[in-house]
């Protein structure tokens, strides 16, 4: 760690681990009532324990970004951060906020609309926050000397991330606008600007884990987001099937998302060709293994798994079953959620100068969590095949369906149970590295 | 080999050429939506009604246009599929429904309430979505019509639409329905015209502590289910 304020990070890092705990909580939640066991519905009904679900998991992921990106910037940059009380502040609004929404999802207080149920006056609030989070990282950006791609790709794509939220605001009285705007934030981000921040992320980690020339591994960065925009944008479109907007659609998001794994294949030969090039062997082999791993799995959740069902033929049979759920545990895995730990797993040793990274635990935290989402997905997706099949295509009333099916919930919650036991070992290696330590600053903590 | 700078000139030159094209079809679907869903009869009942939706959070357990969790029956086609009577004494009151089975919060709604939600669903059912749902293509159980085709027993009557969209929710017959009640193949034989018709007035009186809800029938739909249930005998299958 060059620079003081990037401890800052470690506090967003910190908030991340507790989130993505709670998360698999309501996870396991919303499993056994799948199997049946829906004893705890009077106080957290489905619907709630959904909503934690998911808004835990965008919040997590934001407060890893937001950690990235106070990590990242400043040694992109050559300066401190313009301001760490007030980083501190907005990590502190930002829980703040969090939390009430989390709270007012079990007292019925919520927004209804699918990954937006924040209710309105939380959202605005919302929108300071990040506004007061670009506002630091845009004056760092802005009054360095050194600009590189990696800062630029990042700022950009949280700053397109902010502004993408609202949208999600537009009031409108028909369902279909609603969704059509709805798209606009959810869509745009996970498979538009927040694939920005994630290649910025991953070509920070390339160029420090492998050596390579950073024009190298910038250029490409520029190529795979350039193929991202390409089919993202407009693959859109594939939400646009079937809500009642045009008849077009169908082609153009057809036709766009079927590009859309191209962007997740480079990224992942990208990180595959970078790491083997790389003549450098970086002491943080775990970081390494969460990179490269990133890119894989983001290719197999996002890239395949999405193409899987992306295609309107398929996707008129898929729409609104448990396919959508198989898609996207994986696809937020591989490509969110591993690259935040990969960073986390980089900065950590070097925020707090313990050097763990590389412990059993690590290790193991690293392999059974991604066995334990593997095994999870394949659950989701003999669950969401069966019941296209027994439901859409044979005809079969719904519950009884749900009831053929409960043997794959049942096999979820195993491969679920081994995935917690994964992330519990990732938590605790992340408690026992201790808080940031003035010693580790100055120093390049991986030279021993 | 490709240089940094038409890396990037790729990259800026893609991103706006999308960009740009996604903006315009934006503006030519705001144009069409209108029409496309009929939003001339968006009434404001019906607007109250996707209030509620939203409040509620009924996306959290319901799929609605194919989007929401996978907890709870898609409802795109609620109202043709159940009709106002079910989805009134569903929302009234969900645990008597549905007994012993997955449980929907029981909101408490006023009837203007009810009635509001009716209308958005009927609102959403009208909606041209480019042939979502789809209608199922595979095996015996996929046609109501074919059924009863070639039986050897003529039938001579045909199911009330009060059977379609009520009874059919927990009853199977000729292996279509749901699970929650026992299949009504050969009640016929079981039961006679008189019994069926106390049952259906009122099932609680007929057998205290049953857990088939009393239903919102009219005494014209009663005479038709009955005439039809009695007529459902044993070797009709």
């Amino acid at each position: 760690m060059k620079y003081k304020s990037q401890a800052v990070a470690y506090y967003f890092f910190a908030v991340c681990m507790l989130l993505l705990a709670l998360q698999i909580v309501y996870g396991f939640i919303m499993g056994f009532a799948h199997l049946g066991f829906d004893g705890l519905h009077e106080w957290i009904p489905f619907n709630a324990a959904r909503a934690v679900h998911t808004n835990l998991l965008v919040m997590w992921m934001l407060s890893g970004f937001m950690g990235a990106a106070y990590y990242i910037i400043p040694e992109e940059c050559e300066r401190e951060l313009v301001s760490t009380k007030l980083a501190l502040l907005q990590l502190g609004a930002f829980v703040a906020v969090g939390v009430t929404a989390v709270i007012g999802f079990h007292f019925n207080w919520w927004e209804g609309r699918k990954f937006l149920e924040i209710p309105r006056p939380l959202d605005y609030l919302v929108v300071v926050d990040v506004l007061l989070f670009i506002y630091l990282i845009g004056r760092t950006v802005w009054q360095a000397k050194r600009h590189t791609t990696t800062s630029i790709v990042l700022f950009f794509g949280l700053l397109c991330a902010a502004l993408l939220y609202i949208p999600g605001m537009i009031d409108t009285s028909s369902q279909t606008m609603d969704s059509y705007w709805r798209w606009w934030v959810v869509h745009l981000w996970v498979e538009g600007v927040w694939e920005l921040i994630m290649g910025a992320i991953l070509s920070y980690l390339l160029i420090k884990l492998t050596g390579v020339d950073r024009e190298i591994i910038e250029k490409w960065l520029y190529v795979i987001v350039g193929f991202t925009f390409l089919s993202g944008i407009l693959g859109t479109g594939h939400h646009y099937y079937f809500i009642g907007t045009p008849k077009y659609w169908l082609w153009i998001g057809g036709a766009f998302s079927a590009l859309e794994p191209l962007a997740f294949l480079g990224m992942a030969i990208y990180a595959i060709a970078m790491a083997k090039r790389g003549g450098r062997s970086h002491p943080n082999k775990t970081a390494l293994s969460w990179t490269i791993g990133c890119s894989i799995l983001s290719f197999v959740g996002a890239g395949f798994l999405g193409f899987a069902h992306t295609l309107p033929q398929v996707n008129l049979w898929t729409h609104g079953t448990l396919v959508t759920a198989m898609h996207g545990h994986m696809a937020f895995w591989g490509a969110y959620a591993m690259i935040i730990l990969a960073i986390i797993t980089y900065s950590v040793p070097a925020m707090t100068g313990r050097k763990l990274h590389d412990s059993g635990m690590n290790i193991f935290a690293f392999w059974t969590s991604n066995i334990g989402m593997i095994c999870m997905t394949l659950a989701f997706a003999v669950a969401g095949i069966s019941q296209v099949y027994l439901e859409r295509k044979m005809g079969m009333d719904f519950l009884s369906v749900q009831k053929e099916i409960e043997v794959h919930f049942l096999g979820l919650i195993l491969a679920a149970s081994l995935f917690t036991l994964g992330i519990g070992a990732f938590i605790w290696n992340f408690i026992r590295y201790g808080l940031p330590h003035a010693e580790a600053q100055g120093s390049d903590s991986y030279k021993n | 080999m490709l240089s940094k700078s038409s890396a990037k000139l790729f990259f800026l030159v893609g991103t706006g050429l999308c960009v740009g094209t996604f903006l315009l079809l934006t503006i030519d679907t705001i144009r069409r939506v209108p029409e496309q869903t009929n939003q001339q009869n968006l009434s404001e009942s019906a607007i109250r009604g996707k209030h509620l939706w939203e409040t509620n959070n009924c996306m959290g357990c319901h799929t609605i246009l194919g989007e929401g969790a996978y907890y709870a029956p898609e409802l795109t086609k609620v109202y043709e599929r159940r009709g106002p009577k079910f989805i009134a004494a569903m929302l009234k009151d969900p645990y008597a429904m549905y007994p012993g089975q997955r449980k929907m919060v029981r909101y408490d709604f006023s009837d203007s309430d009810i009635q509001d939600l009716t209308a958005f669903m009927k609102w959403i059912g009208e909606m041209d979505l480019n042939g979502f749902p789809p209608k199922p293509n595979i095996g015996q159980i996929a046609t109501i019509e074919g059924v009863g085709a070639g039986t050897g027993v003529a039938q001579t009557i045909d199911r009330p639409i009060a059977f379609n969209q009520m009874c059919i929710v927990c009853h199977k017959l000729r292996g279509q329905g749901g699970d929650v009640g026992p299949a009504l193949d050969g009640v016929g034989s079981r039961l006679d015209r008189d019994y069926i018709v106390r049952w259906l007035h009122d099932p609680q009186a007929v057998k205290p502590g049953t857990l088939m809800p009393k239903l919102p029938l009219s005494e014209e739909e009663i005479v038709e289910l009955s005439a039809f249930l009695s007529q459902l005998k044993e070797d009709a299958k």
